[in-house]
C-alpha cells in the first residue's frame, strides 16, 4: 500500500482513539472526584456510569446550535474548529511505542510545544465573536494567562530535552532506558514539578482556572456555544490536557518503558498507565484547592516560575557541560 | 498578593508547600472514607418517627370509623388556609361531610394535627407524592384516607403531641444510647 | 436610572479609559440568592457599585398581621431560611415581651440548644458556600463545599428527629417550644458535635495555611471599625473589625447568661479576620451545646400548652422589640399588639439587609474576583434582605 494511504489510516485509527480515551478521562475524572468528596461519581447511566461520556456525547450531538444574532457568524462558527484542531494535532507526534506512533518527528518536542500554543487563538476567537461581555473579559484573562505560562512549559520541557541533546521524543524515552529522569537529582524533581505547575496553569485548571470561574463568569468563553460547538470545544480542553500528560509521562516518567515494554502494546499500555497517574496528580490538585485572582496568577508565572525554570535550564546546561556532553 | 523576592521567601515556600501538602493529605483521606450516597429510591434512608410527610386521615382502630368529626379546628389554624371542611350532623357524634386538602400550598408545618383533638389528621412518614399533574395534589376525603392506609404514620398525633406540651405527671427519664429516631412519648 | 445605564454596553471617558458596565445577578451561580450587583468596571477594578434587592420579597411584615401568634412562628423560619431557629426565636421573643408571658427554665434551655445547634448548621452552610465561590463549583470550592454540606445533614438530621422537618422547622410557640427531645436524641446530639468538632479540624487543615487561600481573602474587603459603627452591622462582620458586641453576652435572652462561652473578636477587618471570627464561633456553639446536654433540667416545654385554637394566644396593649443574634447579626422582631390575638403591626430588622449597606463602601477599588469573596464573607441570606 503507498504510505500516504498507511499514514492516512493510522491516522484515522489514532484520531477515533484519542477521541474515546478523552470521553472516558472525563468519566474517569468524575469518579475520583466524587470519590475524594464523599460521594459516587455517575452511577446510573450503563453499569456503574460507564455508558456516561457516551450519553453526554449523545445529549451534545442533538442540541440545538445557538448562534447570537449580534455575533460575529465567521469567527463564532470557526472558534470550535480552529481551537480543536491544534489540541488533536499534537497526538500525532507522540510515539506510544517504538514501532507505534504516526509521525516521530526530529522536531518532536518543538513541534508539539509550537502546535499545542496554537489553541489560544482560537480561544480568543471564541472569546471574540460570542460577543458577550462575560465571555470577552474571559478570553482577555486567557490570554493573558496561557502566554505567561507558556515559557515556564516550554523552558521545563526543555530541560529532558538538553539532557538529551534531541528534539525527538523518542530518543529522549530511549535515554530514560537506565533512570527516568524524574529520578535525577533536584533537576529531575523540579523540573517535574514545574512541568506540571505550568501545565495545570496552561490548561486553565483549578487553581488558575480565573478563565472560566464558573461562579464569576458562568463559563468563560464557552458560554455562548451549546451542542456540537460545545463538544468540540470540550473535546479540546480534554485533548490537550491529556496531550500534556502523555508529555510528561514521556519527557520525565519514561514514556513507554516498563516491564515487558519490548512488546509494543504492553509499551502503550504503560505510556498509557503514566500518563493517566500524571493526569490524576492534576486533579487530585484540582479538587482541593480553590482560585486566585489573575493577578496573582500572572505574578506566580513570572515572578516565582519563570526564572526558576530559568534557573533549573541553566542548571541542567551546566551539569551535562560538566559532563561532557548530552547522552546517557 | 504573593511578594516571592522579599525576605523570607523559602519560609514562605516552605509554608506553601506544607499547606499544599495538608490540603492535598485531606482530600487523598476522604478517598478511603465510604461515600455517603443513599442509593434512593432503591434504598430508602431512615425517616425518624417525628418525621413531617403528607397529611392523612385515619380510621378509628378498634371501631374502623372515622375519626374526623367536623370541628374545623385544623381548618382554622392552618396558616395558608388549605383546609377546607364542611360538618355532617349526626345522633351520637359528627362527621366531615367533605374535607379537602390542597396539598400543593401546604406549610408542613403540623399545626393541624396539633390541633385535632381526636388525632384524625396525622402526617405520614413520606413525601413520596410526586406528580405531574397539580390537581391530583388537591386530596379529598377518600384520597386522605387511602393515604392513611398506604404509609406509614409518623410517631405525632394531636393528643400525643399536646401531651409533649403539657407539665408532666412525673419525672420525665430519657433512656441512654438508644438509636436515632425511636422516639417515644416521654416516660411516665 | 441604573436600568438606562445597564443598557449601554461601553462608554468610553474622555480620558481614553473604557468603563464597562456589568450586570452580576440576580440569577448568577454566586449571588447567594437573588441579588443584582451593577458593576461599572474599569479593566479588571470595580468603580462604582449599585446594588438592587427586592427580588424575594414575600409579604412577611403584612403575613404578620393577618396571622395570629400562634400561626405566624411557622413562618417566621422562612425569612432567615439558612439559620431557621433563630429566626423563629426572635418573633416569640418578642410576642412573649409585649404579652409577658414566662418561658419555663427547660424551654429556654431547648433554645439555645436549638440556636446553637442552628449557628453551627448555618456556618457550615457559609464557609461550603463560600469557598464554593472563590474555587468554583468544578475545582476545590466544590471539595469543600461538600464537606460543609455533609456535616450539616448531620445537623439537620438531628433537628430532624427532634422537629420531623430539615430546613423550616415550627419549632417554637409562644410561651415555649413546641417539641421536646425523643429518648436517645441527647447521646446522638453529642456523637455528632464531637464529630464536627473534628471535621472542623480538618477545614482548617484546608484551608487556614493555604497560600491560595490567604491571597484571596486576606487585604480584601476591609471593613475599618469606624465605618462598621457607622453603617450598623452587626454578627461576625461586625466582630471581624474589632467591635466586641454579641447579643448574647451583652443582653442576655433565654438563658445565655447561665453559660459560659468566648465571644471571638479579630481586629484587621479583612475577609480573613471574618472567616477566624466564623470559625471560632463553630467551637464556641459546640462549646455550649455541651454545657446546655449537660444541664438540661426537667420541666414543661411550654407555659401556653396545648395549642388548640388559632387565637389561644392574646396579647395586651403593647409594644414590644426582642433581639437575638442570629448567625448573620441581630435579628429583631418589632411587634405593636392591640389586645388581639393577632399583631396589628410587625416590623422585622433583618441582619443581611443591614450589611448589606456596607457594600458601596468597600467593592469599589477591588477586582472583580474579590467581589465574590466579599459577598461570601459578608454571607447574605436574602429571606432577610427582601422579607
Amino acid at each position: 500500500m503507498p504510505p500516504l494511504a498507511v499514514s492516512a489510516i493510522t491516522a484515522f485509527v489514532l484520531l477515533n482513539v484519542v477521541i474515546g480515551l478523552v470521553t472516558y478521562v472525563t468519566l474517569l475524572e468524575r469518579k475520583f472526584a466524587a470519590r475524594m468528596q464523599s460521594r459516587i461519581g455517575p452511577y446510573r447511566v450503563g453499569p456503574h456510569g460507564l455508558l456516561q461520556p457516551i450519553a453526554d456525547a449523545l445529549k451534545l450531538m442533538m442540541k440545538e446550535d445557538i448562534v447570537p444574532t449580534a455575533a460575529d457568524r465567521w469567527v463564532y462558527n470557526l472558534a470550535p474548529v480552529v481551537f480543536l484542531v491544534p489540541c488533536v494535532l499534537i497526538f500525532a507526534t507522540l510515539p506510544f511505542a517504538p514501532t507505534l506512533g504516526l509521525a516521530d518527528l526530529n522536531i518532536g518536542v518543538l513541534f508539539f510545544l509550537a502546535v499545542s500554543s496554537l489553541e489560544i487563538v482560537g480561544l480568543f476567537m471564541g472569546g471574540w465573536g460570542s460577543n458577550n461581555k462575560y465571555a470577552l473579559l474571559s478570553a482577555m484573562r486567557a490570554v493573558n494567562q496561557i502566554i505567561s505560562y507558556d515559557l515556564p512549559f516550554v523552558f521545563s520541557a526543555l530541560i529532558p530535552v538538553v539532557l538529551v541533546g534531541s528534539l525527538q521524543m523518542s530518543a529522549i524515552v530511549l535515554a530514560q532506558e537506565g533512570l527516568w529522569f524524574v529520578a535525577y537529582p533536584v533537576i529531575g524533581q523540579l523540573g517535574f514539578l514545574a512541568f506540571l505547575i505550568a501545565t495545570i496553569a496552561a490548561e486553565n485548571r483549578v487553581p488558575f482556572d480565573i478563565l472560566e470561574a464558573e461562579s464569576e463568569l458562568v463559563a468563560g468563553f464557552r458560554v455562548e456555544y451549546s451542542g456540537m460547538k460545545f463538544a468540540l470545544i470540550q473535546l479540546g480542553e480534554y485533548a490537550h490536557m491529556i496531550a500534556s500528560s502523555f508529555l510528561g509521562a514521556l519527557l520525565f516518567l519514561g514514556g513507554w518503558l516498563g516491564p515487558g515494554s519490548d512488546v509494543p502494546l504492553v509499551g502503550a499500555l504503560w505510556f498509557l498507565l503514566k500518563a493517566m497517574l500524571v493526569f490524576l496528580l492534576v486533579t487530585w490538585v484540582r479538587w482541593s484547592f480553590v482560585r486566585i485572582r489573575v493577578d496573582q496568577i500572572l505574578a506566580v508565572s513570572w515572578k516565582l516560575l519563570l526564572p526558576a525554570t530559568l534557573i533549573l535550564l541553566f542548571a541542567t546546561a551546566f551539569w551535562v557541560a560538566l559532563r561532557g556532553g548530552p547522552g546517557a | 498578593m504573593p511578594e516571592p523576592k522579599a525576605p523570607g521567601f523559602w519560609s514562605e515556600l516552605g509554608q506553601l508547600v506544607r499547606a499544599v501538602g495538608r490540603a492535598m493529605g485531606v482530600t487523598l483521606t476522604n478517598l478511603g472514607r465510604t461515600p455517603v450516597t443513599v442509593h434512593y429510591p432503591e434504598v430508602k434512608r431512615v425517616y425518624p418517627d417525628r418525621f413531617r410527610g403528607i397529611l392523612a386521615l385515619t380510621y378509628d382502630k378498634e371501631t374502623a370509623e372515622e375519626n374526623c368529626i367536623g370541628c374545623r379546628l385544623c381548618e382554622f389554624i392552618c396558616p395558608p388556609q388549605v383546609i377546607k371542611v364542611e360538618m355532617l350532623k349526626a345522633k351520637e357524634r359528627n362527621y366531615a361531610k367533605s374535607f379537602t386538602l390542597e396539598l400543593y400550598a401546604c406549610e408542613f408545618c403540623e399545626l393541624c394535627v396539633q390541633v385535632c383533638p381526636t388525632d384524625a389528621i396525622v402526617m405520614m412518614k413520606s413525601f413520596d407524592l410526586a406528580t405531574a399533574d397539580r390537581r391530583e395534589l388537591l386530596l379529598d376525603k377518600d384520597r386522605l384516607h387511602a393515604i392513611g392506609l398506604d404509609f406509614e404514620p409518623s410517631w405525632a398525633t394531636g393528643n400525643r403531641l399536646r401531651d409533649m406540651q403539657a407539665p408532666p405527671k412525673a419525672a420525665k427519664a430519657e433512656a441512654p444510647a438508644g438509636t436515632r429516631g425511636e422516639a417515644k412519648e416521654p416516660a411516665e | 436610572m441604573a436600568d438606562s445605564e445597564a443598557r449601554r454596553v461601553i462608554e468610553m471617558g474622555y480620558g481614553g479609559n473604557e468603563r464597562l458596565v456589568m450586570n452580576m445577578g440576580p440569577q448568577h451561580p454566586s449571588a447567594h440568592g437573588v441579588f443584582r450587583a451593577i458593576l461599572t468596571l474599569e479593566g479588571e477594578t470595580v468603580v462604582a457599585v449599585d446594588a438592587v434587592i427586592g427580588y424575594l420579597h414575600r409579604c412577611h411584615e403584612k403575613l404578620g398581621e393577618l396571622l395570629t401568634y400562634v400561626q405566624y412562628p411557622t413562618i417566621a423560619s422562612k425569612t432567615d431560611y439558612v439559620a431557621a431557629m433563630t429566626a423563629e426565636l426572635a418573633y416569640v421573643s418578642a410576642v412573649e415581651k409585649v404579652a409577658k408571658f414566662e418561658v419555663p427554665k427547660r424551654a429556654q434551655y431547648l433554645r439555645v440548644l436549638a440556636a446553637e445547634l442552628q449557628r453551627i448548621a448555618s456556618h457550615c452552610l457559609w464557609l461550603g458556600t463560600w469557598c464554593l465561590d472563590m474555587g468554583g463549583a468544578l475545582g476545590g470550592g466544590a471539595t469543600v463545599f461538600l464537606y460543609c454540606i455533609r456535616e450539616r445533614e448531620l445537623v439537620l438530621d438531628l433537628f430532624e428527629s427532634l422537629t420531623g422537618a430539615r430546613l423550616l422547622y415550627g419549632f417554637h410557640q409562644p410561651g415555649g417550644t413546641r417539641y421536646d427531645v425523643p429518648a436517645g436524641w441527647a447521646q446522638k446530639c453529642r456523637e455528632t458535635v464531637d464529630l464536627i468538632e473534628q471535621r472542623v479540624d480538618e477545614y482548617e487543615a484546608m484551608l487556614e495555611d493555604n497560600t491560595f487561600f490567604l491571597v484571596r481573602t486576606q487585604g480584601v474587603g476591609v471593613i475599618s471599625r469606624e465605618l462598621a459603627l457607622e453603617v450598623g452591622l452587626s454578627g461576625p462582620l461586625a466582630r471581624g473589625s474589632g467591635i466586641d458586641f454579641d447579643l448574647r453576652r451583652a443582653a442576655p435572652y433565654s438563658s445565655y447568661e447561665d453559660f459560659d462561652f468566648k465571644v471571638p473578636v479579630e481586629t484587621a477587618g479583612d475577609c480573613y479576620a471574618r472567616y477566624r471570627v466564623r470559625m471560632q464561633e463553630f467551637r464556641e456553639s459546640i462549646k455550649i451545646v455541651r454545657q446546655v446536654l449537660d444541664g438540661l433540667p426537667e420541666g414543661p416545654i411550654s407555659s401556653r400548652p396545648g395549642v388548640k385554637s388559632v387565637g389561644q394566644v392574646r396579647a395586651p396593649k403593647g409594644e414590644a422589640y426582642s433581639r437575638v443574634e442570629g448567625a448573620r447579626g441581630e435579628i429583631g422582631f418589632f411587634i405593636v399588639a392591640d389586645g388581639g390575638p393577632k399583631a396589628y403591626r410587625m416590623k422585622v430588622r433583618g441582619p443581611s439587609f443591614s450589611n448589606l449597606a456596607v457594600l458601596p463602601h468597600i467593592i469599589p477599588g477591588c477586582k472583580v474576583a474579590d467581589v465574590v469573596a466579599i459577598m461570601g464573607s459578608v454571607d447574605p441570606v436574602f429571606g432577610e434582605v427582601d422579607r
